[in-house]
C-alpha cells in the first residue's frame, strides 16, 4: 500500500464532488466553444481549398447575381435561376489570357425523398481542368451517352456500357464513363454532351456557367478586368474564385475572431473559477494543512498537491470539453451548413489531433496559472498558525 | 511490534543522549504593541525512553512548549537540543525534515484525512519522505488493533480509533519522539482510558513521550511531570 501523487489528488476531488462537477464544467465549456471554433477554422479553410483545387478553375463566370450563391450553385448542383448566352463562351475564348474556357448547363431535379439528381451538359474541355479525375469509359461523346459519378453510379449499380431510363432525361442512355470517386459534389452528378443537355432540358444556345483556366493565374485580376470588359461583360458575371474564397475566408475570420474572444473569455472566466475553487478548499483545509506540514510535508509538498489539484481539475475539464466538441460536432456541421451562404462539401468540422493537443495544452497552461496563487499560498500557510485553525474554517 | 523509536546516539563519553535538552528556552509574541511571553527561561531534559507529562492551567504555555520541541516554531531564546543536534536555529527546510524523521505527532482533533483510508493516512508521513510504507502500515495497524479497518475511512470510525490511527500515522517513520498534545481531550473516559494503556505499551517498548494533558490519569501514568505556569516551569 504505497501512496501516490495522483492517488491524493484523485481522491481530493470526491471532497466536494457538487464543486468539482461545476468547475469541471465551466472548464469543459469553455474548451468545447474553443476547439469547436478551431476545427470549424480548420474544416471550413481545408473545403474551401479542396474545392477550388476540384472545380480547377481560376475564374468562373456565372449569370448576373450574387457571386457566393453562383460559386455554391456551380460546386454543389442546383437548378439556375438564370442563364448564360452560349456565345458569351467565344468572347470568353478569344481573350489572350484564356488557356482553356469549359461551358456548363446545370439542372437539378429534386426527388420525393430530399435528394436530386444534377444532370450537367459539358464538353470534353472539363477534362482539362479536372487533372484529378479518373475515367472508366470515357466522357460521353454521342447524345444518348453519359457519363456518371462515382456515388450515383455505385448507388444504382451502373457500370460502363449499362444502358439504362432516366426520369429526368427523354428516351434510354447509354453509361460511356463512370468517373471514380473524387470527394466533391461530383461523384453525385451525371455529365451529358452539352449540345444534348441543352436540347434535353430545353434550353437551346443557352448556359449556367463557364469554368475559365487562366494561362498565368499569377495574372489573375488583369484577366479579369478583361473578360469584364469584353462585349458581353456587361450581362455576365466574371468571378476569380481564388478572391471569392479568400473573401468568405476573411468574412468567416472576422465572424471567428469575435467568437473567439468571446470563448477566450469563457476560458478566462472558467480559469478564475478553478482559482477560487482551489482557493476555497486552501481555506477549509488550513487545520489539515497544518497537520500534513506537522507530519512532515514540505512546503513544496503542500504547493504541488495543491497545483496538481488544479491542473487536475483543468485537464478533466479539457477532456469533457474535447469529448463535447467531438460528440456535438455533427449537430455543429449541420446547423452551420444551414446557415453558411457558402458550404465546402467536405466536413466542415474537422477535430484533428493537433487541434485537441493544443486545446489540452492550452488548458494545462490555464490550470498551471490558475493553481498557482492558491498552492502558493498553501506553501506559505505557517504550520503553527495553521494547525491552531478551526476544521472546515 | 516495532515501535521502537530511533536508537539514541551515542555520546563521545558513550552514554546513552538525553532525547531532548532545553536550556533557557523562551518564546514571545508581538501583540500589537505588546510583547508576549508565552514561555520563560524553561531549563530541562527528557531521556530517551521517558514519559513525561506536561501539564497546567491554560494559557500556561504548555502547547507553546509542544511546538517547540516538535520544531513547528522557533524559539526566541535558549537553546533546544533533539538527540543531540541543535534545532533552534534550523530553517524552515530543515525543521520540515526533522519534524518528518524524527518526530511523532498526536492531536486532539486526530487530524486525519478525511478522503483516505485508515490505511492511507497512516502511510502519509512515509509518503513525504519518500520511503516504502506498505510492511510498516501493516506492523503499526496491528499494533494499535486496526488491521480490519484499514480500508475504513475515518468517518466510518469512533473517536478512539481515530485516534490509533493518529498514533500509527505518529509512529510511521520510526521517531525519536512523539508528541502529543491533549490526545484524550475528545474522547470519553473508557477510550481516553484505552489510548492510555496504547501510550503505556509504546513506552514499555522504548518510546520517548511527551503528552500536553489536562487528563489526571493519563499525568499520573507518565514517569514525570513538567508542571507549567504563566510561562515557567514550576519547581
Amino acid at each position: 500500500m504505497n501512496l501516490s501523487w495522483h492517488h491524493l489528488v484523485l481522491k481530493e476531488g470526491r471532497r466536494r464532488p457538487l464543486r468539482t462537477a461545476i468547475t469541471v464544467a465551466g472548464i469543459a465549456i469553455a474548451v468545447a466553444a474553443i476547439a469547436a471554433l478551431l476545427a470549424f477554422q480548420r474544416g471550413y479553410q481545408r473545403g474551401l481549398g479542396l474545392e477550388l483545387d476540384r472545380l480547377g478553375a481560376h475564374v468562373l463566370v456565372v449569370p448576373k447575381g450574387c457571386p457566393f450563391d453562383a460559386a455554391s450553385i456551380a460546386l454543389h448542383g442546383a437548378s439556375w435561376p438564370c442563364y448564360l448566352k452560349a456565345s458569351y463562351l467565344e468572347e470568353v475564348r478569344a481573350l489572350p489570357d484564356v488557356a482553356t474556357a469549359a461551358p456548363a448547363l446545370m439542372s437539378a431535379f429534386p426527388k420525393p425523398d430530399g435528394s436530386q439528381t444534377v444532370v450537367v451538359g459539358a464538353t470534353e474541355e472539363i477534362l482539362r481542368l479536372k487533372p484529378g479525375w479518373r475515367l472508366e469509359g470515357r466522357f460521353p461523346t454521342a447524345p444518348d451517352e453519359l457519363l456518371a459519378g462515382a456515388e450515383y453510379a455505385r448507388s444504382r449499380g451502373w457500370t460502363v456500357g449499362t444502358v439504362v431510363s432516366l426520369e429526368e432525361l427523354p428516351g434510354p442512355r447509354r453509361i460511356a464513363g463512370v468517373l471514380e470517386p473524387v470527394g466533391g459534389a461530383d461523384d453525385g452528378f451525371l455529365y451529358l454532351p452539352l449540345e444534348a443537355a441543352q436540347r434535353d432540358l430545353r434550353h437551346d444556345h443557352a448556359l449556367t456557367h463557364i469554368l475559365v483556366r487562366l494561362r498565368d493565374p499569377s495574372r489573375l485580376d488583369e484577366a479579369v478586368q478583361r473578360l469584364r470588359g469584353c462585349n458581353a461583360g456587361m450581362d455576365m458575371n466574371v468571378v476569380p474564385l481564388t478572391h471569392l474564397f479568400r473573401t468568405l475566408q476573411g468574412m468567416m475570420g472576422a465572424t471567428q475572431l469575435w467568437l473567439a474572444c468571446v470563448a477566450m473569455v469563457a476560458l478566462l472566466a472558467a480559469g478564475a473559477g478553478v482559482s477560487n475553487a482551489v482557493l476555497m478548499a486552501v481555506a477549509e483545509r488550513t487545520r489539515e494543512i497544518g497537520v500534513l506540514r506537522a507530519i512532515g510535508a514540505s512546503a513544496s509538498d503542500v504547493f504541488r498537491l495543491f497545483w496538481l489539484e488544479t491542473l487536475l481539475l483543468s485537464l478533466g475539464g479539457g477532456v469533457l470539453g474535447l469529448a463535447v466538441a467531438a460528440a456535438a460536432s455533427r449537430a455543429v456541421e449541420s446547423w452551420l451548413r444551414d446557415r453558411l451562404p457558402f458550404a465546402p462539401a467536405d466536413p466542415l468540422v474537422r477535430l484533428e489531433p493537433g487541434i485537441a493537443l493544443l486545446c489540452l495544452g492550452g488548458t494545462l497552461l490555464l490550470g498551471s496559472v490558475a493553481g498557482f496563487l492558491p498552492a502558493w499560498r498553501a506553501a506559505r500557510l505557517s504550520p503553527r498558525e495553521a494547525i491552531r485553525t478551526p476544521a472546515g474554517a | 511490534m516495532s515501535t521502537a523509536p530511533h536508537a539514541s546516539s551515542p555520546s563521545a563519553a558513550g552514554t546513552a543522549v538525553a532525547a531532548v535538552v532545553a536550556a533557557g528556552l523562551g518564546k514571545s509574541y508581538p501583540r500589537g504593541r505588546e510583547t508576549v511571553e508565552a514561555l520563560k527561561e524553561a531549563s530541562f531534559e527528557i531521556r530517551s525512553g521517558e514519559f513525561v507529562a506536561i501539564v497546567g492551567p491554560s494559557g500556561s504555555g504548555k502547547t507553546t512548549l509542544l511546538n517547540l520541541l516538535g520544531c513547528m516554531d522557533t524559539p526566541t531564546a535558549g537553546t533546544l537540543h533533539l538527540g543531540g543536534q541543535e534545532v533552534s536555529g534550523l530553517s524552515e527546510p530543515e525543521r520540515t525534515r526533522l519534524r518528518r524523521d524524527r518526530i511523532g505527532f498526536v492531536f486532539q482533533h486526530f487530524g486525519l484525512v478525511p478522503t483516505l483510508t485508515v490505511a492511507e493516512n497512516v502511510a502519509l508521513p512515509a509518503f513525504f519522505a519518500r520511503r516504502p510504507a506498505a510492511q510498516r502500515v501493516d506492523e503499526l495497524l496491528d499494533t494499535v488493533g486496526l488491521s480490519a479497518r484499514r480500508n475504513h475511512r475515518p468517518h466510518e470510525l469512533s473517536g478512539g480509533e481515530m485516534q490509533r490511527v493518529a498514533i500509527a500515522r505518529a509512529l510511521m517513520n520510526h521517531p525519536l519522539l512523539l508528541l502529543a498534545d491533549e490526545p484524550t481531550g475528545n474522547l470519553d473516559s473508557e477510550t481516553g482510558d484505552s489510548i492510555l494503556r496504547l501510550f503505556q505499551r509504546l513506552h514499555a517498548a522504548g518510546l520517548t513521550l511527551v503528552v500536553v494533558t489536562h487528563n489526571p490519569a493519563l499525568a499520573a501514568a507518565a514517569a514525570r511531570r513538567i508542571p507549567l505556569r504563566d510561562g515557567r516551569i514550576q519547581p
